[in-house]
């Protein structure tokens, strides 16, 4: 295939996929009620955080050593690592319904990749919600932060989200690889959200260090924002592992994530279907 | 047998690995602890060639194998053994492929989105599998006139009937004119009169479009209707492979053919066979017996393995005799399909165990 011919095929798929998601999402415009519902569920979801994050900058100096800026500065990378998350990959999280439903068997047998068709299923309308709340404490995480936002910052810190968004995707991916075979997942997919939400907004230094190094290295989600923010925050050297490791963040979201696709398709190609 | 297969089935096999449970909460906690596994043979060994512009059957009781069978050749399962080959695309192992090749509908399942008017779905497909516009209208406007979709395709799929939604599956699966079509049960829950109207679309798309069709249904009336030729498969395996009349002849041998016979030298015929003692069979006939006889009124029925179908019998009859009355009877299909899912023939190369059944059954 040529370079132009493979252009073509990339771009007519982005088409695809563009025009799936307008009509997705006017089908779930259709339902007025339930819209709203859901882009205020999405969003009341995120006032923990919140309440959180006023009572940090009104009432306290900081948290383990950082100051309450540079923990709000996490807490929204993750949220809208988060948003961002559910918006373009969230799917994966509905795989065992979606596997319930039948809805693989005809994903099979259409010329487009099973992973794409199950994030176009339909549109998540509560990722709205998330993303107003996570863009709006993104902003006034900027507004109180004294860093000299350079260009290599500003690049560090859209790859720093960009990375989170891969990493939470990657362990509900992998999740989701075993939802093919055992539709029990939902409680193991509920568990990780909320451990994602409780502890990924917090410099993870106040924990025990056995507790840091398991959020680290079995759950990785200290990868999602703690340590990209911790980077950009000059926190780089005490985080309990090598700076090296943090500031590649980015980059492991995407092994995280290219990991859990194989290990999908893999379970992909075990699927022995449902009412076979 | 058709010059080429389009359908292609080589030892096709599947077998399902499952845990059962024990009995009892003790047994219970003891599969928690040690999971008794257990591999069921959902189809085995199943072998058979569907060629360009053919419309076959594939039947069935619950749970034979026919929906897995069908899922091997769409490419939705692995099998465990055998080949599968489709178009000249080996189904699983190259699935996008085979879906440019294929289009299947699963009546119990729909594939329109849910949420979305059905037309909408039409058109999410045209840009999925790259129609162009012009054959995309022309297509949709074909699939109206026979199935009449526009009364109900602005209506969202989860809002309309199992008729309609399966009329639209139909349509949709025909979208990106695939050449091979498969369909699990595509008349379930229809009334009789969108039956007919499936059917007629079914025909037209065997007949002017030269698609080849594998179909699986309960529905007796549809394949005497489309079917030239159907598989019967029984616990996975293949009990019969061959025009529906095969199934007659080995399942519902149980026709009969009353005449009223004319010429009183024919009847005294009938009388010197009835002496010779049973099987009293029609000489120069192959499987025509006398059942009985009452003066000029003779029931003929079928005798022996090699026994006509009815048709064949009436022929026969009426060639040889000058008869004044005929009347014949026949199992209705529904029956003979039901001796055909009771019985235990075995397919040809079963295994030995069969094998020799068979041959102490001298089938």
């Amino acid at each position: 295939m040529t370079t132009r011919t493979t252009m073509t095929a990339f771009l007519h798929s982005w088409r695809v996929a563009w025009r799936i998601t307008r009509l997705n999402f006017k089908a779930r415009l259709e339902y007025r009620g339930e819209f709203l519902l859901g882009i205020a569920t999405g969003a009341i979801w995120q006032v923990s955080i919140i309440v959180f994050a006023s009572v940090l900058l009104t009432r306290f100096p900081g948290l383990g050593g950082w100051s309450s800026t540079d923990v709000l500065l996490i807490a929204s990378m993750r949220m809208l690592a988060h948003g961002l998350y559910v918006l373009f990959l969230g799917r994966v999280q509905y795989m065992n319904i979606l596997v319930q439903e039948g809805i693989v068997d005809p994903c099979l047998i259409r010329p487009m990749p099973v992973y794409r068709q199950i994030q176009l299923n339909f549109f998540p309308v509560n990722a709205i919600g998330d993303l107003v709340v996570a863009v709006g404490l993104f902003v006034a995480a900027l507004q109180r932060s004294s860093l000299d936002w350079t260009a290599g910052r500003i690049a560090y810190v859209v790859a720093g989200v960009i990375g989170g968004m891969l990493v939470e995707a990657a362990l509900f991916t992998a999740l989701a690889a075993a939802a093919f075979h055992f539709p029990a997942t939902s409680y193991w997919s509920q568990w990780l959200e909320e451990l994602m939400g409780t502890f990924g907004s917090y410099p993870l230094s106040i924990l025990p260090k056995a507790v840091s190094a398991a959020f680290t290295f079995v759950v990785p989600l200290a990868f999602i924002a703690y340590f990209p923010a911790g980077v950009l925050t000059g926190h780089g050297g005490d985080m309990g592992v090598p700076e090296a490791l943090a500031v590649a963040s980015p980059l492991i979201g995407l092994a995280a994530f290219v990991l859990s696709r194989l290990l999908w398709n893999w379970s992909l190609g075990k699927y022995t279907g449902v009412n076979g | 047998m058709p010059l080429t297969a389009v359908i292609e089935a080589r030892g096709l096999s599947k077998v399902f690995h499952t845990t059962v449970r024990r009995p009892g909460f003790a047994g219970a906690l003891r599969s928690l602890v040690s999971p008794e596994r257990v591999a069921k043979v959902a189809v085995q060994d199943v072998d058979f060639r569907v060629g360009r512009g053919e419309l076959l059957a594939l039947l069935g009781p619950n749970g034979a194998g026919k929906s897995t069978t069908i899922k091997m050749l769409t490419g939705i399962l692995t099998p465990t053994s055998g080949e599968a080959v489709v178009a000249g695309v080996v189904p699983h192992r190259d699935r996008e492929r085979n879906a440019h090749n294929i289009g299947a509908v699963f009546g119990q399942r729909t594939q329109l989105w849910w949420d979305l008017p059905a037309r909408e779905s039409f058109s999410i497909l045209r840009d999925i599998y790259g129609v162009p516009e012009d054959q995309y209208r022309a297509r949709i406007d074909e699939f109206d006139g026979l199935l009449e979709l526009s009364e109900f395709w602005d209506t969202r799929v989860r809002h309309l009937s199992l008729g309609q939604r399966v009329r639209c599956d139909l349509a949709a699966s025909l979208l990106h004119d695939p050449p091979v079509v498969f369909l699990d049960e595509p008349t379930i829950g229809m009334d009789v009169v969108v039956k007919e109207q499936v059917r007629r679309f079914l025909r037209h798309q065997v007949e002017e479009r030269d698609r080849t069709v594998l179909l699986t249904t309960h529905d007796m009336t549809e394949v005497a209707r489309l079917a030239e030729r159907v598989v019967l498969i029984n616990h996975g395996r293949i009990v019969l492979d061959g025009p529906l009349q095969e199934i007659r002849r080995r399942f519902g041998g149980t026709w009969q053919v009353r005449a009223t016979l004319a010429d009183p030298a024919d009847v005294e015929e009938i009388e010197r066979i009835e002496q010779r003692g049973e099987p009293a069979l029609l000489p120069g006939t192959t499987g025509i017996g006398v059942l009985r006889r009452e003066g000029p009124r003779v029931v003929f029925g079928p005798v022996g393995d090699d026994a006509p179908t009815v048709h064949e019998a009436l022929k026969a009859v009426i060639a040889r005799f000058q008869v004044t009355d005929l009347a014949l009877e026949e199992n209705d299909l529904e029956d003979v399909m039901r001796a055909a899912y009771l019985s235990d023939v075995p397919a040809q190369g079963a295994t030995e165990e069969f094998a020799v059944q068979a041959a102490s059954q001298g089938g």
